[in-house]
């Protein structure tokens, strides 16, 4: 039987700034690796439960398309693919930057680490400026929007309303975790600058990477569902 | 109970461990509040559940009441505002509506209430109850672990539970909505003036999705990641199987009425036409959605209630439970078959060829679930059959579930269901399979772990004469509803025609005698943690994890870390932790050797 | 506590009103009697009733055989102190087989019976009698194949208070007939929320859409030797707001002569003002009284009342701050387009009604008699309003 003793547990308060070579694992796991499984283990199946909900944006893209075939061909046709294959270029980068980043925390190449968050976290900014400045706003004020607040004067299908519904609501869920993805990205960049993580201790790095992975793969599948399908 | 010995306590319960137990104060009620509200021990946090969610209950359930009132005698709600004013002073008419002369206001009322009583039970009561409370508390200590895999996360759930049960009740508190708890559009998107009560409602489900999608998910990990040295996936008590099958479904379908409940906030507020017909939606798209999750969570609902009855039944028939794998695989393969059926809902309002294949995919549930009942009434055999509150509950769930689940076959059948459809039979069928089923069984596991959790002992006889309130009442109550439906009585009807009204009056009369019994039950432990006798480590000769721990368990719920070396249910072979051979026999080795 | 009847079915209809709860057959056993009380009135419907009976057979047996043993059991097994259990296998794969073979194979059969009877139902014979049932909150209009609508209607749900009073329920029944023996289809659809039309004798319901056709075929019964009609219960089965459970209709079996009579005597043409107040009694006084007291929707009657003018030649206030004097042409285009003006105070709650050239003046002229600012009644224009309505209808098709 093993036994635990007591003075290994680690203390209640762990000392503030500490960095990674000092890392202890959380008291209730056995050893780091476990720990480190099954924080990644999470976060898959988290994912798999953002696959799933994506899954009913698409589901409603589907079904709203077979009903309304003429309006989504007509939507489709007032996005610029130009924007859109810029966005899924540098959601690509960003993906990839994002990859090089958890690398570098397992090799403890810390510079390089906060390089590529701070890349990254460019990439999230540029997609985000050019989703409003090209996308959001000029079809915003040209009445091209969701549902009731629909006013385009030169629709040609009654339904062109619902196909701007299912766009914002696509395109804006997935914003939404682009946003979030950030957001985790810059607490990991400033950890990063804190010297938090290394070879022994970069789960937060893979996870967070992990999102962003799903953040790019989502687009990849809204890119051509929404801009490319004719 | 044959099984508190003062020995037990002299031998263990009185032994000084370094480790205070995890109820003890931390000196100070401000402290201990603190202390409780930030804490990420999965115990503490079990208990919060155990609390709020039975604190839902009887909301849910005093709706209830006030249904079946409101049904002995149409219209009466305004008789039950005069009577609530005359007994407590409270005047609930302004709460209800405005004119009591008005039919019109009576059955708003009556659509209040039946929409309160569903969105509370099912999603701050059902979907919650055994899991969060029961599982939060028990499966790191069923596992041998000290915690869940992500205790802060785990306070997280807790935290998002308690927001969007605030949702909700801010909705009830000013009016409730009419929606009922499955929000059906088109109705649900353009009833109702003053609409913000129905975006929180919807708010509120939305919100204690995620709550239960992160308690899953914790879940799933910590069974992967954390059971003790020794246990492998054919050692986990069948209590954590059934949380693992539960939590698969909390992750994978809790998603989806996620998206559905955002996109019917979108619907309500932007009117983007994906549901609602006016705006060239469907609403059949809806239900589809809708009942994608729904149908699973039902079994979200009974897994862990069947769950909790293979560990009780084993546990006081001192058995081996029958067919192991079988109860194991079973519980995935409900887990597994619950996504494919969800077309059953709709038989009226899909077409022929979906029908047929959802109605054929319907009777494949029937399968695993018949092959647990046969395994538990087969555990029986040759036992030693203690018959305490936990195994009255465990047969009362046996029968009350094989009538829930028999009776959803004639729904299964297309030709039948659509004539049982939305009726009173519909009604009474779900009522046995949740009530019966995940709260008889559920109040059988809360009496079964109780000395467990709070360390004291119930009051038996009260436990005992309580379960036969609710057990006989609860019959009376829905058995009759059976014959309502038969007849045509439909559904979420505030009034009825003349011919079902005796058939509703037994059944107002049998809820009262289940109210009866819960208040029973209340007594039982409102007394039991106030005067009851200090509970021995292992009250019934349990040999999972969780009775070698204390009672109540310490912080880190044991003193070392447990090794599993015999199977949960040896009953046969194992003299249990904490508890002496002169109480718990075993019988002649060489037999058993021979017979395995 | 008072034991009166809860909603009592009004003596005042056309005739009295036997909804035929005794028509089981003799032969039928005493739980058949229990579930059903009364005949399922077509060949499905009967089929469907066995199937029920089957499985409830069948569960039965298979209830008690486990009721049974887990007593006996409970008994005979029950811990005796210092005595151990007796020793017995913990699993036997035979026997688990054979109990999961036994179920499934029994599932299999239940879910052909099944099918069988749900598929009778969904083929239309060619020489079917179309019904055209529209669903609206909180009620049904039945549409014969000439266009005739029923004009009969009940009191379902007059109710005695506690207090021994009675209150008229303003929702009517409406009560429509069919032919004996003869195969009818139904052909469904709402104009607002969903729907469903069950009619329980026949064991059969299905839902109304708003936005597709649905509906079922049947086959009515013979009437009893004896008897002149019987009368059948239709309910709405889902659930569509305050008065879902006043949403109900009687469906009346009479001979096919008595059907053809009813038809062209009893439903068909009157006078303007009566088919209005039909109209009004039928559909539009759930929401709408002529009293003076506001409902769901403004009361017809014309006056000056509390909330303010009503009634047909008094001034009404839209939720936009405009205002008009009420004449034909705005309670026609109120029909037929009721979202296009949403009075104050309301939200629009109102679905359209299609109603026939002859009922809308029907409608319009019984307003009149309601209101003192009545006035005459111009026949040309209120025609006149109606096809300007249409015309307004074709305008919105292209621009919407």
């Amino acid at each position: 039987m093993t036994t635990i003793d007591p003075q290994a547990e680690p203390a209640l308060a762990k000392p503030k700034g500490m960095r990674w070579e000092s890392y202890v694992h959380g008291h209730h796991w056995r050893n780091a690796d476990d720990e480190f499984d099954a924080a990644k283990l999470g976060m898959w199946l988290f994912l798999s439960t953002e696959v799933l909900l994506f899954a009913g944006v698409f589901v409603s893209y589907a079904i709203m398309r077979m009903k309304y075939p003429e309006a989504f061909i007509n939507g489709s046709g007032y996005l610029d693919v130009k924007w859109g294959l810029t966005n899924t270029f540098v959601l690509l980068a960003s993906s990839f930057t994002v990859a090089w980043a958890v690398r570098a925390a397992q090799l403890n190449q810390r510079k390089v680490l906060i390089a590529n968050l701070i890349f990254t976290l460019l990439c999230a900014v540029a997609f985000f400026g050019i989703k409003l400045i090209f996308e959001y706003i000029p079809k915003w004020s040209e009445g091209k929007r969701p549902g009731e607040w629909f006013s385009y004067p030169y629709a040609h299908d009654p339904h062109e309303h619902i196909w701007w519904g299912i766009y914002y609501i696509a395109t804006g869920i997935h914003a939404l975790h682009v946003l979030i993805g950030a957001g985790l990205l810059t607490w990991v960049l400033v950890r990063s600058g804190m010297g938090k993580y290394g070879p022994k201790n970069y789960a937060m790095v893979e996870t967070s990477g992990l999102y962003w992975h799903l953040v790019d793969l989502v687009w990849i599948f809204l890119f051509p569902l929404l801009y490319l399908i004719h | 109970m044959t099984t508190i010995d003062s020995q037990h306590d002299l031998a263990h319960g009185g032994h000084d461990h370094h480790e205070g137990s995890y109820l003890t104060s931390r000196g100070s009620i401000i402290a201990d509040i603190v202390n409780w509200a930030t804490t990420v021990d999965h115990k503490k946090i079990g208990v919060m559940y155990l609390f709020a969610v039975l604190f839902m209950f009887f909301l849910g359930g005093v709706a209830a009441l006030a249904l079946r009132i409101e049904l002995l005698d149409p219209p009466r709600l305004q008789v039950l505002a005069d009577g609530t004013q005359a007994i407590t002073g409270l005047n609930i008419t302004p709460a209800l509506g405005a004119d009591p002369e008005d039919l019109a206001q009576n059955n708003l009322y009556y659509n209040r209430l039946f929409s309160a009583h569903g969105v509370i039970m099912t999603f701050m009561f059902l979907v919650p109850s055994i899991p969060a409370s029961l599982g939060n508390f028990f499966l790191p200590l069923l596992l041998g672990a000290k915690d869940v895999a992500f205790p802060r996360l785990n306070l997280l759930s807790w935290y998002i539970y308690i927001a969007g049960s605030i949702f909700g009740l801010a909705s009830l508190l000013f009016g409730g909505v009419d929606t009922g708890w499955t929000f059906y559009t088109p109705y649900s998107t353009t009833t109702d003036a003053e609409h913000w009560r129905t975006l929180s409602m919807i708010m509120a489900a939305f919100v204690l999705g995620f709550s239960s999608i992160l308690t899953g998910l914790n879940f799933i990990v910590t069974v992967h990641k954390l059971r003790a040295p020794g246990m492998g996936w054919f050692d986990m008590p069948l209590f954590v199987w059934a949380v693992y099958a539960t939590s698969i479904i909390q992750v994978l379908a809790t998603p989806v009425i996620g998206v559905t409940l955002l996109l019917l906030l979108i619907e309500r507020v932007l009117k983007v036409g994906i549901f609602d017909p006016g705006m060239g939606g469907d609403p059949v798209l809806y239900q589809h959605f809708f009942w994608f999750y729904s149908h699973p969570v039902v079994y979200v609902m009974i897994l862990p209630a069947m769950g909790v009855i293979s560990e009780m039944l084993s546990v006081h028939a001192r058995k081996p439970i029958f067919g192991y794998r079988a109860i194991a695989f079973s519980s995935i393969g409900i887990a597994a078959v619950s996504f494919m059926v969800w077309g059953h809902h709709m038989f009226t309002s899909m077409g022929e060829l979906a029908a047929t294949l959802f109605s054929a995919l319907t009777f494949l549930v029937a399968i695993p679930t018949a092959i647990k009942v046969f395994n538990w009434i087969a555990t029986l055999y040759k036992g030693s059959i203690a018959i305490n509150t936990p195994m009255l509950y465990t047969l009362g769930f046996l029968f009350l579930f094989s009538i829930g689940g028999l009776t959803g076959l004639p729904l299964g059948a297309l030709a039948t269901d659509l004539h049982l459809h939305d009726s009173y039979f519909v009604v009474a069928h779900f009522h046995y399979v949740m009530m019966g089923g995940t709260v008889i069984a559920f109040v059988g596991a809360i009496h079964h772990y109780w000395p467990k959790m709070f360390g004291r002992m119930y009051d038996e006889r009260w436990a005992q004469a309580s379960f036969w309130l609710v057990f006989i009442g609860f019959n009376v109550t829905f058995f009759t509803q059976f014959f309502l439906g038969t007849q045509g009585m439909p559904r979420r009807y505030a009034g009825y025609a003349d011919e079902f009204q005796l058939l509703h009056q037994i059944s107002t009369y049998g809820s009262w005698l289940i109210g009866l019994g819960f208040l029973g039950h209340l007594l039982t432990f409102v007394t039991s943690l106030v005067v009851g006798p200090k509970a021995p480590p292992n009250p019934w000769g349990g040999l999972t994890l969780e009775w070698e721990a204390e009672s109540p368990p310490v912080e880190h719920n044991f003193h070392q870390e447990p090794v599993v070396r015999h199977g949960p249910y040896d009953f046969d072979r194992v003299v249990p932790p904490h508890c002496d051979e002169k109480d718990f026999p075993l019988p002649d080795q060489d037999e058993v050797a021979r017979v395995h | 506590m008072s034991f009166v009847t809860p909603i009592t079915l009004a003596q005042e209809g056309p005739a009295p009103i036997d909804l035929g709860r005794d028509q089981i057959s003799e032969s039928s056993g005493i739980w058949e009697r229990a579930f059903f009380g009364s005949q399922g009135f077509d060949s499905a419907a009967q089929a469907s009733d066995g199937l029920y009976m089957l499985i409830f057979w069948f569960s039965t047996f298979f209830f008690v055989l486990l009721m049974v043993l887990m007593v006996y059991w409970v008994i005979k097994y029950r811990r005796r102190p210092g005595v151990p259990a007796p020793v017995s296998p913990s699993h036997n794969t035979l026997l688990e087989v054979f109990w999961t073979i036994v179920p499934s194979s029994s599932l299999l059969v239940m879910f052909f019976l099944g099918f069988w009877t749900y598929m009778e139902r969904q083929v239309a014979s060619s020489d079917a009698l179309q019904l055209e049932v529209q669903g609206y909150t909180w009620g049904w209009t039945i549409t014969y194949p000439d266009g005739t609508q029923p004009t009969w209607s009940t009191k379902y749900a007059s109710r005695q208070n506690p207090d021994g009073s009675v209150t008229e329920s303003t929702q009517p029944t409406p009560i429509f007939v069919v032919p004996e023996n003869t195969n009818i289809r139904l052909r469904m659809i709402s104009s607002d929320v969903i729907h469903s039309f069950w009619i329980p004798d026949l064991r059969m319901k299905m839902d109304l859409m708003p936005n597709r056709y649905t509906g079922y075929t049947f086959r009515s019964p013979d009437l009893p030797s004896g008897e002149d009609f019987s009368d059948h219960w239709v309910f709405c089965a889902e659930y569509c707001g305050n008065y879902h459970s006043e949403m109900a209709a009687i469906m009346r079996v009479v001979s096919a002569a008595e059907y053809r009579r009813i038809l062209t005597e009893e439903f068909g043409e009157k006078p303007y003002v009566e088919t209005g107040e039909i109209v009004w009694r039928n559909q539009c006084a759930i929401c709408h009284s002529v009293d003076g007291k506001n409902g769901t929707g403004p009361t017809w009657a014309g006056g000056v009342f509390p909330e303010g003018e009503r009634g047909l030649g008094y001034t009404v206030r839209f939720n936009d701050g405009s205002e008009l004097v009420r004449d034909e042409e705005y309670i026609i285009e109120s029909i037929q387009y009721p979202q296009r003006r949403i009075v104050e105070g309301n939200y629009g709650a109102m679905p359209a009604f299609q109603l026939s050239e002859r009922q809308l003046i029907g409608v319009v002229e019984y307003m009149k008699t309601i209101s003192d600012r009545g006035g005459e009644l111009r026949v040309e224009e209120a025609e006149a309003a109606i096809e300007e309505g249409a015309e307004a209808s074709e305008e919105d098709g292209s621009d919407g």
